[in-house]
């Protein structure tokens, strides 16, 4: 808990990182319409798709930065060293990216929703796969922060490691909003949450290890 | 006790150090000398159980015991100094009312800082704030590594005060430092070679 309000509490104090994902998001969506076409019947079928690779797409945008500061002033060997399950700290870690990169754009969704002249029912499931999916995201992009933090070029290599492991979770998501909610993929979105919520944070503290090693 | 048994670390297609033997008992400072390069902060870092590419043995009975504080001393910009040391202490499990924890910082000449971001600190203030812990530490091994540069003399002069009441009550100082400290001058110096 304590490591939790450590992670609001730094985030809530330079709250530019959570910013920058949202502004990015918001940009994303605003100037679509403006590019493609602002023709409502045309951006419609388009509009969970979009929100999910800007969800996709913020989330890995925020990685690198969620570990560098702690890796760089120490604080990460500290908590290596602590009497906290190394796998705890990983797992707060990935609630921290998610509160501060995923969840501000989930409140938005209704929004960028609207911008994109999607229904309401649609936006009601877009929001409730994003729900599900998001925080796989987020355990895998702190999987992938730890697999490169330190190193001299991160922030190129993180992507290239981890989009391809965010691919499912974006196909079973999308298929399932757009479908109005079809159960096979609900069932395999959910069951991917539980395997990666009772795996990753395991694989990044054995990762964790290794990076305060170097 | 802390024991050290023929302990060699391999690295970059070299051995960093080759056999290293030692012992530290209860009361007992050591300090590790060499060279930049030498591998000092690697074996500090075996030491302290972050670093596990070794041959040789390490010898404590507990790990927790061992208070490590490195180059890098875990000072969060963000922070203010009382809520870094706050969480700094409840790492070890160690829970302490905000007096003490003031009391500690002002200990190490630090009380008008008390409210603000680490990121208004100097490196040797903030230095101070990882410091502050070793007073309310209950860890018997302490491993410092360079815990004396970028200190200025009254700093130097509390952090040296603080050993060696840690030194009386039984505990157990490890300690790197390019600058001479004479409190120190008779403790057990174990010296790294870089291996040609």
């Amino acid at each position: 808990m304590m490591l939790l309000l450590r992670e609001l509490k730094i985030m809530l104090r330079s709250p530019a990182g959570a910013i920058q994902s949202l502004m990015f998001a918001v940009l994303v969506i605003t100037l679509f319409p403006l590019a493609i076409t602002p023709d409502p019947d045309q951006l419609e079928p388009l509009g969970i798709g979009l929100i999910w690779v800007v969800m996709l797409l913020s989330c890995l945008l925020a990685a690198d930065k969620s570990l560098a500061s702690d890796y760089a002033d120490g604080s990460l060997e500290q908590m290596v060293l602590s009497h906290y399950p190394l796998w705890w700290v990983c797992l707060v870690k990935s609630m921290a990216h998610w509160v501060s990169c995923a969840l501000p754009l989930l409140l938005m969704a209704p929004v960028l929703g609207a911008m994109l002249a999607m229904t309401s029912e649609n936006i009601v499931w877009l929001m409730a796969s994003l729900v599900l999916g998001s925080p796989i995201l987020s355990l895998f992009c702190i999987l992938g922060a730890m697999l490169t933090v330190g190193l001299n070029q991160s922030s190129a290599l993180l992507p290239i490691l981890i989009a391809p492991f965010l691919v499912p979770t974006l196909i079973l998501g999308t298929q399932w909003a757009t479908t109005g909610g079809e159960a096979f993929y609900g069932y395999m979105l959910a069951a991917l949450l539980c395997l990666s919520l009772v795996t990753l944070p395991f694989a990044t503290a054995i990762v964790a290890k290794i990076a305060v090693s170097r | 006790m802390l024991q050290i048994e023929s302990l060699s670390c391999f690295r970059q297609d070299r051995y960093l150090f080759k056999d290293l033997n030692a012992t530290a008992l209860p009361g007992q400072a050591l300090q590790i000398v060499g060279e930049n390069g030498s591998g000092k902060t690697t074996l500090f870092k075996i030491l302290a159980g972050l670093f596990e590419d070794y041959d040789g043995r390490v010898i404590t009975e507990d790990k927790a015991a061992i208070l490590y504080l490195g180059h890098r001393y875990a000072v969060n910009d963000q922070l203010t100094p009382i809520e870094n040391l706050k969480f700094l202490l409840k790492l070890n499990e160690i829970q302490l009312t905000p007096a003490l924890l003031t009391a500690a910082l002002a200990r190490f000449q630090l009380s008008a800082e008390l409210d603000q971001p680490c990121s208004a600190l100097s490196e040797g203030q903030k230095k101070r704030v990882a410091l502050a812990r070793l007073i309310l530490t209950s860890a018997r091994i302490w491993l410092l590594d360079e815990a004396f540069s970028a200190l200025d003399a009254p700093g130097r002069s509390v952090l040296s005060e603080v050993c060696q009441a840690h030194l009386a009550s039984g505990g157990i100082l490890i300690f790197s430092s390019h600058q001479g400290i004479p409190e120190f001058a008779s403790a057990t110096q174990l010296r790294l070679k870089a291996e040609s």
